[in-house]
């Protein structure tokens, strides 16, 4: 059986003579995927037009088999939270969400029951008969998540999804976020913390100027940038002598030794290699504490692809 | 929360169990959920002192109104008074013609107070999106507007007009209907004509102004100017054609002409159909740029 994918086939929009995104394909798998790049790289535009808010003016998009100009099919498997504080304040948290699944055609005793279950996961039980303008940013972005999710979608498209939560929210919302994931949903979101993708993500898509930069799993898109030598730490109580072992590699570029001259930072073009040696080394008998990559991560990325540009 | 890591190992790849199984009961129809936004603002509206307070108010000439007919139905309650207040005392195309020019004036209030919450809100607040990432059309969030609107000012207009027309057809009899059924047919659709067109340009100043008070503003500015214009064009060119661009008095003239009122001098009844149908394509011109789920940057 094939899994659901949403896919972008050579997707453009420009509003009037601006470039929102140019010549995007994509194909995403169910998971966590991250988008990350600049302010006014293209990301709400490309969450606009999964949600199909906006249509493209070239090429086509497919939610997992629905395409995005059919919005009654799409709305049913997807929910949207934007990156707005949206929420009536006059509303309750509970009115709010139930007045949202009615708009989806569930009757009310339904809607209800979708409502309430929808707050108690978002940890708003105990506010939901309150009026919003009592609650805190926190809460109001949690309502807007419990909003996405009420319908109980296949396909979350999340814009900022983590904006204004404390980290003990910020932390439950992640779980929240990994169990989507594991039933087997989409989980699509857009930070601009990218610590924080590092950690959510099972897939990153890096934007920037409109178009895409990488995408990918974090390391397979580190492994393409061989232009860039791979950093690693590596912890050992003989840094100098592993140092002059591992200069004797001509894929080794530099080697930094740690004040405490108990740690190096090493930058090397070939990474297989580099894995190869320091396995002999440690099987002569030095000993390696830690081998760690330094720049596995969203922010190194950021940084190669995107920082550099700018 | 209530939900808990998966296995408990939460610094785990998600594993895909794909055993997520959606919804799939029966869900209400189109014309079921055009129904929801309309409630939810009916509700925030009714709960406004104010709006309760206009409309209590604005039914007070349909109560009147009520006694006259009561009275012109009557004979006895007559007897005192001289020929020329009995003559006065008949429910004829004059009587909704005043019953209908009081309320038309309190259904431009009410729609100046109630109009302004409809888009501006949810343009100010970018809950467009919000919106229209339901199965909901822009014109379906456009026509449950409307909604909220026509049934709050259906409820000053046409509906106590259609109650006193029914109070005097039961009371004057069979052969009074039969003979004046027009007056009534006439009064409903020069009722909901004016509520069309106080609707849509309440909604387009809600949409293009987004602030709730300029909103208010528009909608009795939009009036107010266009009388003025004309007023202008037919002093300056000692015309009367000017009277057509006023909305109040183009519609005016095309109520006379179904309750069989004898009208002013001025434009004939297609060109006041003509122009109010311009006016109302423009407001809803309006409408359709600014009710888009994302800005455009142009």
């Amino acid at each position: 059986m094939t899994e659901p994918t949403v896919i972008f086939e050579e997707v453009s929009k420009f509003y009037g003579e601006v470039l929102g995104v140019n010549r995007i394909t994509l194909r995403i798998p169910p998971g966590i995927t991250s988008l990350a790049g600049p302010n006014g790289s293209g990301k709400t535009t490309l969450m606009n037009l999964m949600t199909g808010l906006i249509h493209p003016d070239h090429g086509s998009i497919s939610m997992r088999g629905i395409s995005s100009r059919d919005p009654e099919r799409l709305m049913h498997i997807t929910g949207y939270a934007t990156q707005y504080d949206a929420a009536p304040r006059w509303a309750t948290g509970f009115s709010f969400i139930t007045t949202g699944l009615l708009l989806f055609g569930y009757r009310r005793p339904e809607a209800e029951e979708k409502a309430w279950k929808a707050l108690e996961t978002l940890g708003l039980a105990e506010a939901a008969h309150r009026k919003m303008a009592s609650y805190s940013k926190g809460m109001r972005q949690r309502v807007g998540l419990a909003q996405a999710i009420a319908h109980e979608p296949e396909l979350l498209v999340l814009d900022e999804p983590l904006n204004g939560l404390d980290p003990l929210v910020r932390a439950e919302t992640i779980v929240l976020f990994r169990f989507w994931a594991a039933q087997g949903k989409h989980v699509i979101l857009s930070s601009h913390v990218l610590q924080e993708v590092d950690a959510i993500s099972d897939r990153v898509i890096l934007i920037a100027n409109g178009m895409i930069v990488a995408e990918g799993k974090i390391r397979d898109v580190r492994e393409e940038i061989q232009e860039r030598p791979s950093k690693f730490i590596v912890r050992c109580r003989e840094a100098s002598r592993v140092a002059a072992l591992l200069f004797s590699e001509d894929f080794i570029t530099e080697i930094r030794l740690n004040e405490d001259r108990q740690g190096l930072l090493v930058l090397a073009k070939d990474r297989e290699r580099f894995s190869r040696s320091i396995r002999r080394i440690a099987l002569d008998g030095h000993e390696i504490d830690s081998v760690i990559p330094a720049d596995e991560s969203v922010d190194a990325l950021y940084e190669y692809l995107i920082g550099e540009g700018k | 929360m209530a939900i808990t890591a998966v296995n408990g190992q939460e610094d785990l790849m998600a594993v895909y169990r794909l055993g997520y199984q959606r919804y799939q009961g029966p869900v209400a129809g189109r014309w079921a959920r055009l129904k929801v936004i309309p409630r939810f603002a009916w509700r925030r509206l009714f709960q406004q002192r104010l709006t309760v307070l206009l409309i209590v108010i604005a039914l007070i000439w349909p109560l009147l109104c009520a006694a006259f007919v009561y009275l012109a139905n009557n004979a006895e309650l007559l007897k005192g008074f001289g020929k020329q207040f009995q003559s006065f005392v008949e429910v004829n195309g004059d009587f909704f013609m005043a019953f209908m020019k009081v309320q038309a004036v309190f259904a431009v209030f009410l729609a100046a107070l109630a109009g302004p919450g409809l888009i501006a809100p949810d343009l100010a607040n970018n809950a467009l999106p919000l919106y229209f990432s339901r199965p909901l059309t822009r014109s379906d969030y456009a026509l449950s507007k409307l909604a909220v609107l026509f049934g709050m000012l259906s409820l000053i207009t046409w509906v106590p007009g259609l109650f006193l027309f029914g109070m005097q057809a039961a009371m004057a009899g069979r052969e009074w209907f039969w003979a004046n059924w027009r007056l009534g047919a006439g009064m409903v659709l020069g009722f909901i004509l004016w509520i069309l067109l106080l609707s849509l340009a309440a909604m387009a100043g809600s949409a293009y102004a987004r602030m709730k008070a300029v909103a208010g503003g528009f909608v009795l500015g939009f009036f107010f100017i266009l009388g003025g214009v004309s007023e202008l064009i037919n002093g300056i060119f000692r015309v009367t054609w000017g009277h057509a661009l006023n909305p109040a008095w183009a519609s005016h003239r095309i109520w006379c002409a179904m309750l069989r009122v004898d009208p002013a001098a001025g434009p004939g009844v297609p060109a006041c159909i003509s122009m109010l149908f311009v006016i109302m394509f423009l407001l809803a011109l309006v409408i359709e740029r600014k009710v888009r789920p994302v800005e455009v940057i142009s």
